[in-house]
């Protein structure tokens, strides 16, 4: 999966059709995945097409048959940290706080703080759920979506992350339990968990 | 009353090892990473331990939530195309 595998050398026919059965099949999960980084319609779709193009200036450093998914999150998660950050108008939302809570605490706390309850969870409407996982800072939305919503393996977001299983886990046991504490608000605020 | 009840449990269980093994086991399970060990000893532990079903219970209901209730957008028309014109053009 990382650029620095033994390259191939495909023709530009082989080329076109990896791109278009391996690599486009994906655009609906790559499209909400920049939707929910960026927030923003066109900066989602400029953040995807950056990727496939980038995609495909590198294809040579893909192995055909395997993991195009995690390849192509891998350059996307890369491309909105490296490049589009930088560039977009809005400035990052992190809650420092959150950021430094988590950074130093190393250990992966057991605990049940929550008073969450199932039916509450239950009863949430899509723009609460929304709500909820978008004010989180971006290193812990991501590692839920990554999860939950697409479905990839701990080692899968190993590797998309550039980070130790052991801090997938920690960072999405922590993610879960803002998400919870959001959740848990949110219902207080609405008179649910009576 | 019943909510005190279920917190009182809730608390008590926190001093239990297999209460704690179970929980530290939860979110593997949830994601489908445990070992078959691990699912059968989690199975067996939350047969017979209320607090830890429910949290089970809980962890399930909200990745439930965000897979059914989270809004999927729809491609814009024009980006496929755009794509691979870009790209055409590259060949």
């Amino acid at each position: 999966m990382s650029v620095e595998k033994v390259k191939q050398s495909y023709s530009d026919v082989q080329k076109e059709k990896i791109f278009e059965t391996e690599f486009l099949p994906h655009i609906n999960s790559m499209y909400n995945f920049a939707y929910r980084l960026t927030f923003d319609e066109d900066d989602a779709k400029d953040l995807v097409q950056e990727t496939y193009l980038k995609a495909f200036r590198f294809l040579n450093s893909f192995q055909q048959g395997t993991n195009a998914k995690a390849w192509l999150f891998r350059i996307l998660k890369n491309s909105f940290i490296n490049d589009f950050r930088k560039k977009s108008k809005q400035p990052p939302k992190i809650d420092y706080q959150e950021v430094e809570t988590y950074y130093n605490s190393d250990s992966v706390d057991v605990s049940m703080t929550t008073d969450l309850r199932v039916e509450t969870v239950q009863h949430m409407i899509g723009d609460e759920v929304s709500n909820a996982l978008n004010a989180l800072a971006v290193d812990f939305r991501t590692v839920i979506i990554l999860c939950d919503l697409e479905g990839f393996t701990y080692e899968e977001m190993s590797k998309i992350l550039d980070i130790p299983i052991g801090t997938v886990r920690s960072r999405l046991h922590r993610s879960r339990n803002l998400l919870k504490e959001k959740l848990q608000t949110y219902a207080k605020s609405m008179g649910y968990n009576k | 009353m019943a909510t005190n009840l279920f917190n009182w449990l809730k608390q008590s269980v926190l001093g239990r090892s297999s209460c704690k093994r179970c929980l530290e086991l939860l979110e593997l399970i949830t994601d489908e990473e445990a070992s078959p060990e691990e699912v059968k000893h989690f199975h067996n532990h939350i047969n017979e331990c209320l607090p830890c079903y429910e949290s089970y219970n809980l962890e399930k209901s909200i990745k439930e939530m965000l897979q059914t209730k989270l809004e999927k957008k729809q491609v814009p028309d024009d980006l496929i195309q755009s794509i691979k014109l870009k790209i055409r053009n590259n060949l």
